[in-house]
């Protein structure tokens, strides 16, 4: 168990090493650090216009970079690794395939978690920035401030954040799946855009199959019922979204989907290392 | 295991999972819509909406925030180079794509009911009063209409139903039908102290003051003993007063 | 004491997909390879080395048949942790350097804390980089410098058996002679040293055994001594004759019966030639 953990781990840490020094990901962080602090350009509007502007563009940001940061960190996992050969070099150890597989997944995992946190205290910056610059405009009455207050402080942004990483979690989870598949990186990437944009109309999908009864034609059936089983439903994440517009959102409908993103995370990884155990390399 | 086996094993894996996170994922949406639109689906956009949504949703894959914020900022363009065809539609998008955020709603209703209306009774182009005020009237229809979708995607908040209530008031000088709207914020849990006054306010001005001042009193009577000074007691009291003479010179209670 | 590698009726075929039907890379393959003895498995690229030497390291499964190593099924856990492997053409990750490379490797063998880095050092100097080469990121590395450091990623573990793949392929001489001069020094530390090529000759003073293969199959096995040596035949190598002498010489070797297969000056190779000139510091 334990020489199992070092050897996972040590295969993480390489992944995650193989991306820091990449300059790709540095310059795909320099980038979204730059237009975080550009998000606070918008100035013509109500300070809850110009806070829902700067949360959106930020959690914009911060998540496209992150499902960037997947997608390429993904192509980086087994194909390339195949493409280029070292897979061999490392899988000729006593090393157990699964193992492999749950080492590449948390060492993309660890580059995501590293890249959302350094994101976030800057957007964090940010919203305090955007704090002071607006109490000093608008004047320092109790009313004004505690009200700027509660949008720049607001704690349930963490909340938000959280929601975020999960579902950029998943995206990894569904990556390093397709990449047990896939022989060329290509596959990997637009496979898993793929799932990820259809995995935004999974309710939807489902809702028709499980509504629309006999009426709708076998294969349309068939089609939403492929959708509903196999693709995760990414719209359980658009409670960031009702966060961003300053909705109340319970914090057990937050952990129910953290625990739904885990499960899910789960059973990519199992089912990725059984269809990687007998691959041929 | 063979390769056969691990097949069947992964795909067993994904389909046996796929159908144990079917209820799971059907009780969280249900579970959702009720936390935060107070009523289990199918959502309180209407039908047309959430099929469009669901498209559009897929296309912008989670970024729907930032399309939706790209066409506000459109629509602040449009109404700075008054282009109010270009501005409605830019808002109705916006809404359509974020019917969550009461700030569009308002925003958008504003802009129509407000901004395009009186640009419209201002009109040039229009000869007659009567076509410019039939105009305005269109784009005060409009508002009307937006806010009232908006009062359906948001029905938590106070704040949509409280401009519907302006917008009666404002606009339409539908008095009565603005009380109704400033009720039903009261029952919100997050109206803001002083629109527990408007009801009464608007009773007064459509002419019912029997039953503006019936409101005053139940609404004094709720504030106790020791009132809480931020809902203005002495206010209260002074309507009460006036309201009682008023009806005292004029019985019927209606306004002549 | 069980064989270092035994394989039985191995046997592998790969599917192209989309119904292009099947290749046959490996068939009916029986090897034994003794503990402690330098393997040569030798044949034309394409010939089934390669997948050979995969099934046994377990990176592919065999078709039919069976393989195992030191007693264990091979690409089990056991009988991976009793080799080293150098694939063919270094693929090494680039971004490491040669320190992390080895390091790495090790912990995937789950090594690890002080012995681990003892053992890198330690290795790394054997292959003459360390020091400061070490540090260097393997990208700017020499073909023969990623041979050296693939090789002792190889040996980190200390395993029992080397396995080699290609070694000498597209190596200068000097490297190639340096890789030998290692297969040797292996072999005194009493390790199983498995390779292949395609380069007949480079393989000639360090194997002791080899199979030759071909499409697939088996086509010879054996000491390179019994399959090279023409015992019908005899050479001489002399210093110090005349032109008169040999004459003489082949006149006596007619007049008693031998068919002249060919004289003259004999050549050195020319591999030996180029090494042989080259400044002395360089030459090791």
């Amino acid at each position: 168990m334990r020489e199992s953990w070092r050897r996972i781990r040590a295969v993480a840490e390489n992944t995650f090493l193989e991306a820091v020094r990449q300059k790709v990901f540095a310059v795909l962080l320099v980038f979204a650090l730059v237009l975080l602090g550009g998000a606070n350009y918008f100035a013509e509007f109500s300070f809850q216009e110009q806070f829902k502007f700067l949360k959106d563009l930020g959690y914009a940001t911060i998540s496209l970079t992150g499902l960037l940061v997947g997608l390429l960190g993904a192509a980086q996992l087994i194909p390339a690794e195949i493409e280029r050969r070292t897979i061999l070099t490392a899988l000729c150890r006593p090393l157990r395939r699964w193992e492999f597989v749950v080492g590449k997944y948390l060492g993309l995992v660890a580059l995501l978690a590293v890249m959302l946190a350094i994101m976030g205290a800057v957007f964090w910056a940010v919203l305090r920035w955007k704090e002071a610059q607006l109490i000093g405009l608008e004047g320092g009455e109790a009313g004004v401030v505690q009200a700027i207050q509660a949008e720049s402080r607001d704690p349930r942004l963490w909340q938000a954040f959280a929601l975020m990483g999960a579902k950029l979690f998943v995206v990894c989870g569904l990556a390093v799946f397709f990449s047990t598949l896939a022989t060329s990186t290509t596959f990997v990437v637009a496979m898993t855009l793929l799932v990820y944009l259809i995995g935004h109309l999974q309710s939807v999908a489902r809702e028709q199959w499980l509504e629309s009864g006999e009426k709708a034609a076998w294969f349309i059936q068939l089609f939403l019922a492929a959708v509903a089983l196999l693709v995760p439903d990414f719209n359980l994440y658009s409670l960031i979204d009702e966060i961003v517009a300053g909705n109340v959102v319970p914090w057990r409908a937050t952990l129910e989907v953290l625990a739904y993103s885990v499960a899910y995370v789960a059973v990519l990884l199992a089912a990725a290392a059984c269809l990687f155990e007998e691959r041929d390399l | 295991m063979s390769r056969v086996v691990a097949l069947a094993l992964a795909g067993g894996l994904i389909l046996g999972w796929g159908i144990g996170k079917l209820p799971w994922e059907i009780r969280m949406t249900k579970e959702q819509r009720l936390a935060t639109v107070g009523f289990p689906g199918p959502t309180a956009v209407a039908v047309r909406e959430k099929l469009g949504q669901g498209l559009v949703l897929a296309a912008l894959g989670g970024f729907r925030g930032l399309a939706a914020n790209a066409l506000m900022l459109q629509a602040h363009g449009a109404w700075e180079e008054k282009q109010w065809v270009r501005v409605r539609s830019a808002l109705e998008l916006a809404t359509l794509l974020q019917p969550r955020v009461a700030l569009f709603w308002d925003l958008a209703s504003w802009h129509l009911a407000w901004n395009a209306a009186v640009a419209a009774e201002r009109y040039e182009g229009l000869e007659s009063e009567t076509r410019r005020r039939i105009e305005a009237r269109k784009w005060v229809e409009a508002g009307r209409e937006l806010l009232e979708r908006g009062t359906r995607a948001v029905p938590e908040k106070a704040l949509l139903f409280q401009r519907l209530g302006d917008l009666y008031w404002q606009r339409l000088s539908d008095y009565q039908a603005a009380a109704v709207c400033y009720r039903a914020a009261l029952t919100k849990g997050d109206a803001p102290p002083y629109l527990e006054r408007f009801v009464g306010y608007a009773l007064d001005k459509a002419g019912d003051k029997k039953a503006a001042l019936a409101y005053f009193q139940e609404l004094r009577r709720t504030m106790g003993e020791n009132p809480d000074p931020a809902r203005q007691p002495e206010v209260v009291e002074r309507e009460m007063q006036r309201l009682t003479k008023e009806l005292r010179t004029s019985p019927g209670g209606k306004r002549p | 004491m069980s064989a270092a590698v035994w394989t039985q009726s191995l046997r592998k075929e790969f599917t192209l997909g989309w119904g292009r039907g099947r290749v046959l890379a490996v068939e009916g393959l029986d090897l034994e390879i003794k503990r402690g003895e330098v393997f040569g498995l030798l044949g034309p690229n394409g010939s089934g080395k390669s997948t050979a030497m995969k099934m046994i390291l377990g990176l592919l499964r065999p078709t039919a048949g069976r393989a195992e190593v030191c007693g264990n099924l091979a690409g089990t856990l056991a009988a991976r942790k009793q080799i080293g492997f150098l694939p063919e053409n270094p693929y090494f990750p680039a971004f490491l350097s040669g320190l992390e490379l080895v390091r790495y490797y090790g912990k995937l063998c789950g090594l690890g804390g002080k012995a681990l880095e003892g053992r890198v050092a330690e290795l790394l100097s054997l292959v003459r980089l360390g020091g400061e080469a070490g540090r260097r990121p393997l990208r700017t590395y020499s073909k023969g410098m990623l041979q050296r450091a693939g090789l002792a990623g190889a040996l980190v573990s200390d395993p029992e058996i080397v396995m080699l793949d290609e070694p000498t392929a597209g190596v200068d001489p000097a490297g190639s002679r340096e890789i030998r001069d290692l297969i040797r020094e292996l072999k005194e530390r009493g390790k199983t040293v498995i390779f292949s090529s395609h380069l007949l000759e480079q393989v000639e003073d360090v194997a002791d055994r080899v199979v030759i293969l071909h499409r697939g199959q088996k086509l010879r096995e054996g000491r390179l001594e019994d399959l090279l040596t023409m015992s019908g035949e005899w050479q001489v190598r002399a210093r110090g004759l005349g032109e008169a002498q040999r004459r003489e010489l082949h006149a006596w070797l007619v007049q008693h019966g031998a068919e002249v297969l060919g004289e003259g000056s004999p050549r050195e190779r020319l591999e030996d030639y180029f090494l042989r000139n080259l400044p002395e510091r360089e030459r090791r």
